[in-house]
C-alpha cells in the first residue's frame, strides 16, 4: 500500500469508524450500508481536506467505491503531491 | 488554527458515550452538515464530563425550528442571508433586478421582526447563542463590489438593529463578528457545497464558527483576579533606578502600551475583577509614585499591594489568602520570565503571562487575551462591591483577631450586620446562578448547573430557593449566598410534604456562600431562617466532599458535632443546641 492509498484508507476509517481497516480497500456504496448520501458528503469533504483538492459534482457522482476514488486520486496531480 | 473535519470526527468518536447527556440545539435554515459535526466536537472538548448531542431542525424553516425547540440546555441559532429573504441565497431564483431591491428590503424587515419575536420567545426558557449572517452578500445590488450601495448598507443596518435589540435580553449571547473574523481568515462561502448539499460554508469557516458557538454555549466563568508587576509592566522603567519622575506611560516616552495596560486594568477593576500588585521594590517609593504621578490604575483599584524584596510566589500566596480564592482563578502578569517561573512553580494553577515590554504589538494582543479571560456578559451590583468588601473583610478579620479566643460571635454582634433573604424563584436571577457556578469553598457539593437545568429545577413546585444579601458597618457585600433544595415527597394526613417519620424535611441540594462573607456567622442565620420560615423539623444535606470545600465540611462538622457525610441530617433540636445566638438583623425581601 503506497502513501496515497494509505491516506485514503485513513479518510475511510474516519468516515466509517465501524469498518475493519482490512476491509476498506474493497468497500463500495453497494456493499456498505452506512455509506448513505450524508456519509458520502462527509467522506468527500474528508478527502478534499486530506488531499487539499476540490472535487467537482460530476466527479463526486462517480465516487461510489474505494477503488474508483483511489483511481481518481492517482490521476490527480494535486492529490499526488 | 481551526479544527479539521477528520479531527472533529475523531473527537466525537472518542467521546464518552455513557457520560450525562448535554443536549444542544443547532437551529439554522441550511443543511447543518459539517457545522453540526464541528459544534459537537468543540462541545466534547469544552464539556469533558458530558456527552454532547446536537439536535437540528428542518431545512429552510428557521422560524419553525425555533418554535419547535424544547428540552435542550442551550440553542445555537445561525442566521444567514437567505433566512431573511431567499433571494439573498444561491438556491432560489427570485430575481436580482434593481426594481426588486426595495421589495427585498421590505421582506428582510418582516423577517427581522418575526425573528425578533421568535428568538425572544425561545430566550424566555432556553439560553440562546445567536449568530447573524457571516457570509458575503450575493451580487444582488447593481453597484460595483468595492462600493457599498444604499441597499446593502440598509440591509446590514437592519440586521445590526436586530442584533442590538436581542443583545439586551437576558440569556441571549450574540456572536461577535470581530472574533469570528479573527478565527475565520480564509474563504467562507462554498458555492459547490451550497448548490450540491445545501451547506454553504467552507470547512474552515464551519470549524471557526462552531468554535465560537461552543464557547458561547459554555459561557465560561471569568477569572477572578489579576496580579501585576510594576516595573516595566504597569509602567516603563525600574522605579528604584530611575526614580518616581523617571517612570513613564505615554506616547512621548514610547511607553503608551503601559498606559493602555493601566487603562485596561482600571476598567477590569471597575467591572469587578480583583487587582493586586506583586512587585520587588521599595514600598515607600511605590506609594510616592502612586501619589505623585497619578497613574490611570488608581491606588484604590488595587488590593492588596505586596511590595517588598521577598519571593513573588510568597506575595501571590498572601494575595490569594486576602482574596480567599484559588490560584486557578488568577492571572499573573510580569515582565520577568524568571519571576513567572517561580510563581508557576509554587502555584501551578495560576495563569502566568509575560508582559512583552519591547513588543507593543504582542503587548496589545496580551490586552485582548486579558479581556477575554476576565470578560463577562453583564456587570452586576456585586461586581462594583467586590474590592471594597475584601478590604472591609480584611478589617473585620483584623478586628476578630483582636478579640479573645471564642469571642468572635460577640465581635460579630458589634458590626451591625443585616441579612436580607429572598425566596423569589422568578425571573431567573443570573447572579445567584453565577454564585452557584463560581463558588468553591463554602459549597455543599461542587455541583454546577446550566441555566436551563437550574430554571427547570426551580420551576418545580416543591423546589425551594433562597438568596441572601448582606451588609454591615463595613459596607454592603451584595448577594453572597444561595440555598436551593426540595421539600421531599411523602404526604402525611395534613397534606404536608414529609418523610415516613412524618417530619417535614428540606433536602438542601445546593448551598454556596461567597468567601467574602466568611467569619460573620451568616451560615447559622441561614439555617435558623430555614427552620423558622419553612417550618421544617429536619434538614438533609446533599453533601459531597470536594478538593476545595473544606469550609463547608468544617461548618457541617461543627453544627452537627459529627463528620459530614452524603445525605447527613440536622434536626431543629440539634441545631438549637449548637448555634450561637443570633448576631444579625434578618429581613425578607420579596424582590430578590
Amino acid at each position: 500500500m503506497d502513501e496515497l492509498e494509505s491516506r485514503l484508507v485513513n479518510c475511510f476509517a474516519t468516515a466509517f469508524p465501524e469498518l475493519d481497516p482490512q476491509e476498506i480497500p474493497s468497500v463500495s456504496m453497494a456493499s456498505l450500508a452506512s455509506w448513505d448520501s450524508l456519509a458520502g458528503i462527509t467522506l468527500l469533504s474528508l478527502i478534499e481536506e486530506e488531499f487539499s483538492i476540490s472535487i467537482s459534482p460530476d466527479d463526486a457522482a462517480g465516487f461510489v467505491s474505494f477503488e474508483l476514488i483511489l483511481n481518481h486520486l492517482r490521476l490527480s496531480p494535486e492529490a499526488a503531491k | 488554527m481551526t479544527m479539521k473535519l477528520a479531527e472533529a470526527l475523531k473527537v466525537i468518536q472518542s467521546a464518552l458515550s455513557d457520560a450525562p447527556r448535554l443536549e444542544v440545539a443547532l437551529l439554522c435554515g441550511f443543511t447543518p452538515l459539517h457545522l453540526k459535526t464541528f459544534l459537537r466536537a468543540h462541545l466534547c472538548k469544552l464539556f469533558p464530563g458530558r456527552s454532547p448531542n446536537v439536535q437540528t431542525g428542518l431545512f429552510g424553516d428557521l422560524i419553525g425550528n425555533l418554535q419547535r425547540v424544547a428540552g435542550v440546555s442551550a440553542a445555537a441559532v445561525v442566521i444567514e442571508w437567505p433566512d431573511l429573504d431567499p433571494r439573498l441565497g444561491l438556491r432560489r431564483l427570485g430575481g436580482w433586478e434593481p426594481s426588486q431591491l426595495q421589495d427585498i428590503l421590505g421582506e428582510v424587515n418582516r423577517s427581522c421582526d418575526l425573528l425578533q419575536t421568535s428568538l425572544a420567545a425561545v430566550a424566555r426558557s432556553t439560553p440562546l447563542v445567536v449568530c447573524f449572517p457571516t457570509l458575503p452578500l450575493v451580487p444582488v445590488s447593481f453597484s460595483p463590489l468595492a462600493r457599498a450601495s444604499e441597499f446593502t448598507l440598509e440591509l446590514r443596518s437592519r440586521v445590526a438593529s436586530l442584533s442590538a435589540a436581542l443583545s439586551h435580553l437576558a440569556d441571549v449571547r450574540i456572536v461577535d463578528p470581530q472574533r469570528l473574523d479573527a478565527l475565520s481568515l480564509s474563504r467562507r462561502l462554498d458555492v459547490n457545497s451550497d448548490l450540491s448539499a445545501g451547506f454553504p460554508y467552507t470547512l474552515s469557516h464551519a470549524s471557526a464558527l462552531a468554535e465560537v458557538l461552543a464557547v458561547l454555549v459554555l459561557n465560561p466563568q471569568p477569572k477572578k483576579g489579576l496580579i501585576t508587576d510594576l516595573d516595566d509592566t504597569l509602567w516603563r522603567g525600574i522605579l528604584g533606578e530611575v526614580g518616581v519622575q523617571g517612570i513613564s506611560w505615554d506616547l512621548d516616552n514610547h511607553s503608551q502600551i503601559h498606559a493602555l495596560y493601566q487603562q485596561l486594568l482600571h476598567s477590569l477593576a471597575a467591572s469587578g475583577t480583583l487587582i493586586a500588585v506583586a512587585s520587588r521594590s521599595d514600598r515607600s517609593l511605590v506609594e510616592e509614585a502612586f501619589a505623585a504621578r497619578d497613574p490611570i490604575l488608581r491606588e484604590a483599584d488595587v488590593f492588596p499591594f505586596e511590595v517588598h524584596w521577598g519571593a513573588k510566589s510568597e506575595s501571590v500566596a498572601r494575595i490569594l489568602g486576602a482574596w480567599n480564592i484559588s490560584a486557578e482563578d488568577v492571572v499573573c502578569v510580569d515582565d520577568s520570565p524568571m519571576d513567572l517561573a517561580e510563581i508557576k512553580g509554587a502555584h501551578p494553577g495560576a495563569e502566568c503571562v509575560l508582559f512583552p515590554r519591547e513588543n507593543p504589538q504582542a503587548a496589545y494582543e496580551l490586552l485582548e487575551r486579558l479581556r477575554d479571560w476576565f470578560g463577562k456578559g453583564k456587570i452586576s451590583q456585586e461586581d462594583g462591591l467586590r474590592a471594597a468588601s475584601l478590604r472591609a473583610n480584611a478589617e473585620l478579620q483584623h478586628g476578630i483577631k483582636q478579640e479573645s479566643p471564642g469571642a468572635s460571635s460577640d465581635f460579630v454582634r458589634q458590626i451591625d450586620g443585616k441579612l436580607t433573604l429572598s425566596s423569589q424563584k422568578q425571573p431567573l436571577d443570573s447572579r445567584s446562578l453565577e454564585l452557584v457556578n463560581k463558588t468553591n469553598q463554602f459549597n455543599l457539593n461542587g455541583r454546577r448547573y446550566q441555566e436551563a437545568e437550574w430554571q427547570n429545577w426551580l420551576n418545580a413546585p416543591d423546589a425551594v430557593f433562597v438568596a441572601a444579601s448582606y451588609r454591615d458597618k463595613y459596607g454592603p457585600l451584595g448577594k453572597i449566598a444561595v440555598i436551593a433544595g426540595d421539600l421531599l415527597n411523602g404526604v402525611n394526613v395534613n397534606g404536608v410534604n414529609s418523610d415516613s417519620s412524618g417530619k417535614r424535611r428540606l433536602c438542601i441540594r445546593t448551598w454556596v456562600m461567597s468567601c467574602r462573607a466568611f467569619s460573620r456567622l451568616i451560615e447559622y442565620e441561614c439555617i435558623r431562617w430555614l427552620f423558622d420560615k419553612l417550618d421544617v423539623e429536619e434538614l438533609e444535606f446533599d453533601f459531597l466532599p470536594t478538593a476545595r470545600n473544606t469550609p463547608m465540611q468544617n461548618f457541617l462538622q461543627e453544627v452537627r458535632n459529627a463528620p459530614p457525610e452524603p445525605h447527613c441530617r440536622l434536626s431543629r433540636a440539634q441545631f438549637l443546641k449548637s448555634c450561637p445566638t443570633s448576631s444579625h438583623v434578618v429581613e425578607e425581601s420579596p424582590n430578590g
